[in-house]
Protein backbone atom coordinates (compact mmCIF):
# COMPACT_ATOMS: atom_id res chain seq x y z
CA UNK A 1 0.00 0.00 0.00
CA UNK A 2 1.31 3.50 -1.02
CA UNK A 3 2.38 5.73 2.19
CA UNK A 4 -0.02 8.75 -0.12
CA UNK A 5 -2.69 6.24 -0.12
CA UNK A 6 -6.16 6.84 2.02
CA UNK A 7 -6.09 3.69 3.00
CA UNK A 8 -2.39 3.44 4.40
CA UNK A 9 -4.07 6.71 7.23
CA UNK A 10 -6.94 5.18 7.76
CA UNK A 11 -5.50 1.75 8.46
CA UNK A 12 -2.87 3.40 10.47
CA UNK A 13 -5.42 5.17 12.48
CA UNK A 14 -7.54 1.99 12.57
CA UNK A 15 -4.14 0.79 14.49
CA UNK A 16 -4.01 3.27 17.07
CA UNK A 17 -2.01 5.49 15.50
CA UNK A 18 -4.44 8.60 15.97
CA UNK A 19 -2.06 10.98 14.75
CA UNK A 20 -1.86 9.51 10.86
CA UNK A 21 -5.32 11.11 11.02
CA UNK A 22 -3.97 14.60 10.92
CA UNK A 23 -2.61 12.82 7.27
CA UNK A 24 -6.63 12.93 6.11
CA UNK A 25 -6.98 16.38 7.32
CA UNK A 26 -4.31 18.26 5.90
CA UNK A 27 -5.56 16.64 2.20
CA UNK A 28 -9.46 17.10 2.43
CA UNK A 29 -9.71 20.65 4.84
CA UNK A 30 -9.73 22.96 1.55
CA UNK A 31 -12.49 20.81 -0.04
CA UNK A 32 -14.44 20.08 2.86
CA UNK A 33 -14.15 23.62 4.19
CA UNK A 34 -15.04 24.97 0.63
CA UNK A 35 -18.20 23.05 0.43
CA UNK A 36 -19.36 23.74 3.86
CA UNK A 37 -19.09 27.35 3.14
CA UNK A 38 -21.06 27.14 -0.12
CA UNK A 39 -23.88 25.97 1.68
CA UNK A 40 -23.37 27.57 4.98
CA UNK A 41 -22.14 30.62 3.38
CA UNK A 42 -20.57 32.42 7.04
CA UNK A 43 -16.98 31.48 7.59
CA UNK A 44 -17.44 30.80 11.22
CA UNK A 45 -20.14 28.14 10.70
CA UNK A 46 -18.56 26.81 7.69
CA UNK A 47 -15.09 26.23 9.99
CA UNK A 48 -17.33 24.56 12.93
CA UNK A 49 -18.65 22.53 10.28
CA UNK A 50 -15.66 21.23 8.75
CA UNK A 51 -14.28 20.48 12.47
CA UNK A 52 -17.50 18.29 13.13
CA UNK A 53 -16.85 16.81 9.99
CA UNK A 54 -13.74 15.24 10.81
CA UNK A 55 -14.33 14.47 14.41
CA UNK A 56 -17.55 12.41 12.92
CA UNK A 57 -15.26 10.88 10.23
CA UNK A 58 -12.78 9.79 12.78
CA UNK A 59 -15.68 8.37 15.31
CA UNK A 60 -17.34 6.60 12.25
CA UNK A 61 -13.86 5.52 10.43
CA UNK A 62 -14.65 1.56 11.65
CA UNK A 63 -18.10 2.08 9.11
CA UNK A 64 -15.98 3.17 6.27
CA UNK A 65 -15.81 -0.07 4.08
CA UNK A 66 -13.69 1.39 1.06
CA UNK A 67 -16.32 0.79 -1.20
CA UNK A 68 -16.12 3.96 -2.40
CA UNK A 69 -13.11 6.30 -2.43
CA UNK A 70 -12.39 8.34 0.88
CA UNK A 71 -13.07 11.89 -0.30
CA UNK A 72 -16.61 11.08 -1.62
CA UNK A 73 -17.20 9.42 1.92
CA UNK A 74 -16.29 12.00 3.75
CA UNK A 75 -18.22 14.99 1.68
CA UNK A 76 -20.84 13.09 1.97
CA UNK A 77 -20.74 13.10 5.92
CA UNK A 78 -20.23 17.42 5.36
CA UNK A 79 -23.32 17.42 2.76
CA UNK A 80 -25.21 15.89 5.14
CA UNK A 81 -24.33 17.51 8.36
CA UNK A 82 -24.49 20.99 6.00
CA UNK A 83 -28.17 20.03 5.01
CA UNK A 84 -29.69 18.81 7.89
CA UNK A 85 -28.59 22.06 9.52
CA UNK A 86 -30.30 24.69 6.60
CA UNK A 87 -33.44 22.09 7.10
CA UNK A 88 -33.03 23.46 10.59
CA UNK A 89 -33.26 27.23 9.04
CA UNK A 90 -35.95 26.05 6.63
CA UNK A 91 -33.48 27.17 3.94
CA UNK A 92 -34.63 25.69 0.96
CA UNK A 93 -32.51 25.94 -2.13
CA UNK A 94 -33.95 27.71 -5.27
CA UNK A 95 -33.92 25.47 -8.52
CA UNK A 96 -32.40 27.16 -11.91
CA UNK A 97 -34.01 27.82 -14.88
CA UNK A 98 -33.62 26.51 -18.46
CA UNK A 99 -30.54 28.83 -20.23
CA UNK A 100 -31.14 29.71 -23.79
CA UNK A 101 -27.92 29.21 -24.75
CA UNK A 102 -26.49 27.20 -27.63
CA UNK A 103 -23.45 24.48 -27.25
CA UNK A 104 -21.96 26.75 -29.96
CA UNK A 105 -22.67 29.97 -28.05
CA UNK A 106 -20.77 27.99 -24.83
CA UNK A 107 -17.85 27.36 -27.07
CA UNK A 108 -17.58 31.29 -28.18
CA UNK A 109 -18.07 32.21 -25.12
CA UNK A 110 -15.39 29.94 -23.30
CA UNK A 111 -12.62 31.28 -25.94
CA UNK A 112 -14.08 35.10 -25.52
CA UNK A 113 -13.05 34.59 -21.77
CA UNK A 114 -10.12 32.25 -22.55
CA UNK A 115 -8.48 35.73 -23.76
CA UNK A 116 -8.90 37.80 -20.76
CA UNK A 117 -6.72 38.34 -18.23
CA UNK A 118 -5.84 35.53 -15.76
CA UNK A 119 -6.83 37.44 -12.27
CA UNK A 120 -10.09 38.72 -13.75
CA UNK A 121 -11.30 35.11 -15.13
CA UNK A 122 -10.77 33.63 -11.26
CA UNK A 123 -12.94 37.34 -10.19
CA UNK A 124 -15.41 36.98 -12.81
CA UNK A 125 -15.58 33.54 -12.28
CA UNK A 126 -15.98 33.20 -8.37
CA UNK A 127 -18.74 35.94 -8.60
CA UNK A 128 -20.45 33.88 -11.26
CA UNK A 129 -20.15 30.71 -9.32
CA UNK A 130 -21.24 32.53 -5.87
CA UNK A 131 -24.41 33.34 -7.90
CA UNK A 132 -25.64 30.09 -8.46
CA UNK A 133 -28.45 28.04 -6.09
CA UNK A 134 -26.47 26.63 -2.81
CA UNK A 135 -26.50 23.31 -3.94
CA UNK A 136 -25.16 23.80 -7.62
CA UNK A 137 -22.32 25.33 -6.73
CA UNK A 138 -21.77 22.17 -4.66
CA UNK A 139 -22.18 20.36 -7.68
CA UNK A 140 -20.16 22.11 -10.09
CA UNK A 141 -17.48 21.94 -7.48
CA UNK A 142 -17.43 18.20 -7.29
CA UNK A 143 -17.76 17.84 -10.65
CA UNK A 144 -15.78 19.75 -12.21
CA UNK A 145 -12.98 20.65 -9.03
CA UNK A 146 -13.28 17.61 -7.82
CA UNK A 147 -13.95 15.12 -10.74
CA UNK A 148 -16.20 13.03 -8.78
CA UNK A 149 -18.13 10.82 -11.39
CA UNK A 150 -22.23 11.63 -11.32
CA UNK A 151 -22.69 8.25 -9.47
CA UNK A 152 -20.17 9.29 -6.82
CA UNK A 153 -21.66 12.90 -6.25
CA UNK A 154 -25.34 11.04 -6.43
CA UNK A 155 -23.79 9.00 -3.24
CA UNK A 156 -22.74 12.22 -1.48
CA UNK A 157 -26.00 14.33 -2.08
CA UNK A 158 -28.59 11.54 -2.29
CA UNK A 159 -29.47 12.82 -5.69
CA UNK A 160 -30.67 10.75 -9.25
CA UNK A 161 -27.62 10.50 -11.32
CA UNK A 162 -30.45 11.99 -13.92
CA UNK A 163 -31.00 14.61 -11.67
CA UNK A 164 -27.47 15.57 -11.07
CA UNK A 165 -27.17 15.37 -14.78
CA UNK A 166 -29.56 18.19 -15.35
CA UNK A 167 -28.77 20.64 -12.62
CA UNK A 168 -25.28 20.57 -13.98
CA UNK A 169 -25.83 21.39 -17.39
CA UNK A 170 -28.32 23.89 -16.27
CA UNK A 171 -25.93 25.47 -14.03
CA UNK A 172 -22.88 25.50 -16.20
CA UNK A 173 -25.18 27.14 -19.12
CA UNK A 174 -26.38 29.79 -15.96
CA UNK A 175 -22.45 30.57 -15.61
CA UNK A 176 -21.68 30.76 -19.20
CA UNK A 177 -24.28 33.43 -19.10
CA UNK A 178 -23.50 35.28 -16.26
CA UNK A 179 -19.88 35.82 -17.20
CA UNK A 180 -21.20 36.78 -20.80
CA UNK A 181 -23.19 39.51 -19.14
CA UNK A 182 -20.49 40.67 -16.91
CA UNK A 183 -18.07 41.04 -19.58
CA UNK A 184 -20.48 43.07 -22.02
CA UNK A 185 -20.45 45.29 -18.66
CA UNK A 186 -17.17 45.39 -18.56
CA UNK A 187 -17.09 46.72 -22.46
CA UNK A 188 -19.79 48.99 -21.90
CA UNK A 189 -18.39 50.72 -19.24
CA UNK A 190 -14.90 51.25 -20.54
CA UNK A 191 -16.42 52.59 -23.74
CA UNK B 1 -17.45 14.21 -20.62
CA UNK B 2 -17.53 16.20 -23.85
CA UNK B 3 -15.50 19.08 -25.14
CA UNK B 4 -18.08 21.44 -23.82
CA UNK B 5 -17.35 19.79 -20.30
CA UNK B 6 -13.90 19.68 -20.56
CA UNK B 7 -13.46 23.38 -21.67
CA UNK B 8 -15.68 24.52 -18.36
CA UNK B 9 -13.58 22.03 -15.95
CA UNK B 10 -10.63 24.48 -17.45
CA UNK B 11 -11.88 27.23 -16.05
CA UNK B 12 -12.97 25.88 -12.60
CA UNK B 13 -10.17 24.38 -11.93
CA UNK B 14 -8.89 28.58 -12.94
CA UNK B 15 -10.66 29.05 -9.38
CA UNK B 16 -8.51 29.18 -5.80
CA UNK B 17 -10.33 26.99 -3.44
CA UNK B 18 -11.17 28.00 -0.17
CA UNK B 19 -9.28 27.63 2.64
CA UNK B 20 -9.94 27.44 6.05
CA UNK B 21 -7.60 29.16 9.05
CA UNK B 22 -4.36 28.64 10.22
CA UNK B 23 -3.92 25.79 12.65
CA UNK B 24 -7.25 24.24 11.42
CA UNK B 25 -5.53 20.74 11.39
CA UNK B 26 -4.06 21.11 14.87
CA UNK B 27 -7.42 22.08 16.20
CA UNK B 28 -9.29 19.28 14.01
CA UNK B 29 -6.32 16.58 16.07
CA UNK B 30 -7.05 18.05 19.49
CA UNK B 31 -10.38 17.23 19.33
CA UNK B 32 -9.99 13.47 17.61
CA UNK B 33 -7.04 13.14 20.50
CA UNK B 34 -9.23 13.79 23.19
CA UNK B 35 -12.16 12.26 21.27
CA UNK B 36 -9.63 8.32 21.68
CA UNK B 37 -9.09 9.28 25.22
CA UNK B 38 -12.46 9.16 25.75
CA UNK B 39 -12.73 5.94 23.63
CA UNK B 40 -9.73 4.62 25.69
CA UNK B 41 -11.51 5.49 28.74
CA UNK B 42 -14.57 3.36 27.95
CA UNK B 43 -12.43 0.61 27.07
CA UNK B 44 -10.86 0.24 30.72
CA UNK B 45 -14.68 0.75 31.81
CA UNK B 46 -15.53 -1.93 30.24
CA UNK B 47 -13.27 -3.88 32.35
CA UNK B 48 -14.76 -6.97 34.37
CA UNK B 49 -12.91 -8.70 37.38
CA UNK B 50 -11.20 -11.94 37.56
CA UNK B 51 -12.74 -12.95 40.38
CA UNK B 52 -16.74 -12.11 40.12
CA UNK B 53 -18.54 -10.35 43.32
CA UNK B 54 -20.62 -13.68 44.09
CA UNK B 55 -17.51 -15.40 44.40
CA UNK B 56 -16.14 -12.42 46.85
CA UNK B 57 -19.39 -13.00 48.63
CA UNK B 58 -18.94 -16.66 49.34
CA UNK B 59 -14.73 -16.27 49.95
CA UNK B 60 -15.87 -13.86 52.60
CA UNK B 61 -18.94 -15.57 54.27
CA UNK B 62 -16.56 -18.57 54.16
CA UNK B 63 -13.92 -16.25 55.40
CA UNK B 64 -16.21 -14.95 58.67
CA UNK B 65 -17.37 -18.89 59.39
CA UNK B 66 -13.81 -19.85 59.82
CA UNK B 67 -13.40 -17.23 62.81
CA UNK B 68 -16.48 -17.33 64.51
CA UNK B 69 -15.55 -20.90 63.94
CA UNK B 70 -12.09 -20.63 65.68
CA UNK B 71 -13.62 -18.16 68.53
CA UNK B 72 -16.09 -20.43 69.58
CA UNK B 73 -14.35 -23.33 69.42
CA UNK B 74 -11.63 -21.88 72.20
CA UNK B 75 -10.92 -23.06 75.43
CA UNK B 76 -12.02 -19.88 77.39
CA UNK B 77 -15.57 -20.14 75.76
CA UNK B 78 -16.23 -23.80 76.75
CA UNK B 79 -16.87 -22.38 80.70
CA UNK B 80 -20.22 -23.30 80.81
CA UNK B 81 -21.15 -25.59 82.87
CA UNK B 82 -24.64 -26.89 81.82
CA UNK B 83 -24.22 -28.08 78.40
CA UNK B 84 -26.21 -25.63 76.16
CA UNK B 85 -27.28 -26.59 72.57
CA UNK B 86 -24.16 -24.49 71.50
CA UNK B 87 -22.12 -26.32 73.27
CA UNK B 88 -23.68 -29.81 72.22
CA UNK B 89 -23.19 -28.26 68.73
CA UNK B 90 -19.90 -27.24 69.36
CA UNK B 91 -19.31 -30.16 71.54
CA UNK B 92 -20.06 -32.59 68.79
CA UNK B 93 -17.78 -30.60 66.48
CA UNK B 94 -15.19 -31.18 68.97
CA UNK B 95 -15.69 -35.10 68.74
CA UNK B 96 -14.53 -34.50 65.19
CA UNK B 97 -11.37 -35.97 64.44
CA UNK B 98 -9.09 -32.92 64.28
CA UNK B 99 -5.30 -34.56 64.36
CA UNK B 100 -4.73 -34.57 60.44
CA UNK B 101 -6.02 -31.34 60.00
CA UNK B 102 -3.97 -29.93 63.33
CA UNK B 103 -0.79 -31.92 61.57
CA UNK B 104 -1.04 -30.19 58.26
CA UNK B 105 -1.20 -26.59 59.95
CA UNK B 106 1.53 -26.93 62.12
CA UNK B 107 3.53 -27.83 59.15
CA UNK B 108 2.29 -24.68 57.20
CA UNK B 109 3.05 -22.74 60.46
CA UNK B 110 6.04 -24.45 60.70
CA UNK B 111 7.08 -23.65 56.87
CA UNK B 112 5.94 -19.88 57.35
CA UNK B 113 8.25 -19.86 60.93
CA UNK B 114 11.13 -20.23 58.81
CA UNK B 115 10.70 -17.27 56.31
CA UNK B 116 12.61 -14.47 57.10
CA UNK B 117 10.69 -11.07 58.38
CA UNK B 118 12.53 -9.16 55.77
CA UNK B 119 10.30 -11.09 52.91
CA UNK B 120 6.84 -10.73 55.03
CA UNK B 121 8.47 -6.71 54.89
CA UNK B 122 8.78 -7.16 51.02
CA UNK B 123 5.35 -8.48 50.64
CA UNK B 124 3.35 -6.09 52.61
CA UNK B 125 5.29 -3.08 50.69
CA UNK B 126 4.51 -4.80 47.66
CA UNK B 127 0.57 -4.96 47.99
CA UNK B 128 0.75 -1.30 49.32
CA UNK B 129 2.36 -0.26 46.06
CA UNK B 130 0.06 -2.00 43.86
CA UNK B 131 -2.80 -0.44 46.21
CA UNK B 132 -1.70 2.77 45.73
CA UNK B 133 -1.59 2.51 42.16
CA UNK B 134 -4.84 1.02 41.68
CA UNK B 135 -6.62 3.69 43.42
CA UNK B 136 -4.48 6.75 41.51
CA UNK B 137 -4.81 4.61 38.40
CA UNK B 138 -8.88 5.32 39.15
CA UNK B 139 -8.37 9.10 40.60
CA UNK B 140 -6.52 9.87 37.61
CA UNK B 141 -8.83 8.31 34.87
CA UNK B 142 -11.77 10.28 36.59
CA UNK B 143 -10.13 13.16 36.59
CA UNK B 144 -9.17 13.33 32.58
CA UNK B 145 -12.98 12.41 32.16
CA UNK B 146 -14.23 15.03 33.97
CA UNK B 147 -11.87 17.49 32.05
CA UNK B 148 -13.11 16.21 28.51
CA UNK B 149 -16.45 16.58 29.50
Amino acid sequence: MNKTDDLYYIEAVRKGNVAAFSALVDRYQNLVYSLALKLLKKTEEAEEMAQDTFVKAYQKLDTYEGKSKFSTWLYSITYNACISELRKRRIQFSSLEDQRISDQDEMRMHDYFSETKKEDQEKYLSIALGKLPEDDQVLVTLYYYENQSMDEISVITGLTVSNIKVKIHRARKRMYSLLHEMLHEEIYTLL
Amino acid sequence: MNKIDKQFEQLIKEISIDSPSKGFTLKVMDRIQAEAAVQKHTLLEDYQPVISKRTWIILIAAFVFMVVYVIMSSPESSTVKEPGLWSTVTGSLQKIDTKPVSNLWQTVTGMFSSIPTMAYLILTASLVLWTLDLFLTRFRHSAAKVQIS
